[in-house]
């Protein structure tokens, strides 16, 4: 970008022509830091003839315009950007599923977690106590009375 | 680095606005139909290619940040990068080091509603560097500095394209006596 910082006051016949040349005779193409000494310069007599010059051609190109796009083609392009958009909302709507599954798993995975880490583990040597146990001994009828037997 | 016209309305775009959309289309389709149709001369590829412009645009919108580059030239770079894929199927590929003239059958004779055609033909001759450079400041109307941000190179490189270019055309339009 050094066309365009540099000291815009510098513009002489060789400059004018090397700009015309590339830019064309219409100095609003022109860099913009160079327009204002170009157009100056434009106005003396070897700044009107280079202007002429690139003139010429800039006349042939204003010439050839291309079409405006036609309903046609603004018609497609719109229903494609319909298709689009209808395609990204159910995408978004298969996301939000796909993320509310996620957390009821996940909510489910907790409370199984949750309930093994609160739930004691059931110890081998747990004694259970049946109906016919007493502090004295097994209360039982058909059970054998040591005391007795001695 | 000014503020990008467009940042706003492609953002919507992003959103899913229909409005935004369609105003999108209506401010942009015409840039890139003639950017193509110029690069390609041919107006059903150009129509192809904007159409395909347009879906990298909807496919792109939400995610679109500004970077070092505003989104029309960000638009220019893709519909270019089209227009080259296609100028290769086609295997017109020619590099800038290629002579300036390419074509040396004669012009048709100039009538009324030719010039434009004899514009056209003048163009796909030129190398597609140089046809890029005079498309984007002359009929695209970008600034030097926003024309060699879009084809990646520097201000005096582009200015040496749009040099060689304009030429290039001048030679060929004056060969059969319709330019001096």
């Amino acid at each position: 970008m050094a066309r365009d910082i540099e000291d815009n006051t510098a513009m002489d016949a060789k400059r004018f022509a090397a700009l015309a040349e590339a830019y064309g005779g219409d100095l609003r193409r022109w860099p913009e830091a160079e327009r204002e000494a170009a157009t100056a310069f434009a106005s003396s007599e070897a700044g009107q003839a280079i202007s002429r010059h690139a003139g010429t051609l800039d006349a042939l190109l204003d010439g050839y315009s291309v079409q405006h796009p036609g309903k046609a083609l603004h018609d497609s392009i719109l229903r494609a950007a319909d298709r689009h958009l209808v395609r990204r909302r159910r995408q978004r709507v298969w996301w939000l599923g796909l993320g509310l599954a996620g957390i009821g798993l996940a909510g489910a995975v907790a409370g199984l977690a949750l309930v093994s880490i609160v739930t004691p583990e059931a110890g081998s040597d747990h004694y259970v106590l049946d109906a016919n146990a007493t502090a004295f001994g097994d209360a039982n009828p058909d059970a054998e009375n040591g005391e007795e037997s001695l | 680095m000014s503020a990008d016209p467009d940042e706003e309305l492609v953002r919507r775009v992003g959103a899913g606005d229909p409005a935004a959309v369609q105003a999108l289309v209506a401010r942009k389709l015409p840039r890139i139909l003639s950017l193509a149709v110029r690069m390609l001369g041919d107006a059903a590829e150009a129509e192809d290619v904007a159409q395909e412009t347009f879906v990298r645009i909807w496919r792109h919108a939400s995610k679109w940040r500004r970077g070092n580059a505003r989104f029309d030239t960000w638009i220019h770079r893709v519909t270019l990068n089209l227009c080259y894929d296609r100028l290769r199927r086609r295997r017109e590929w020619v590099t800038d080091e290629m002579p300036d003239i390419v074509d040396p059958a004669p012009l048709p004779d100039s009538h009324p509603g030719e010039e434009a055609h004899r514009v056209e033909r003048a163009l796909q001759a030129i190398a597609p560097r140089q046809r890029e450079a005079i498309i984007l400041v002359y009929y695209q109307e970008m600034s030097n500095i926003e024309a060699a941000a879009t084809l990646e190179i520097s201000v005096d490189a582009l200015e040496s394209l749009l040099s060689r270019g304009r030429r290039a055309l001048q030679t060929m339009l004056a060969r059969d006596g319709g330019h001096d």
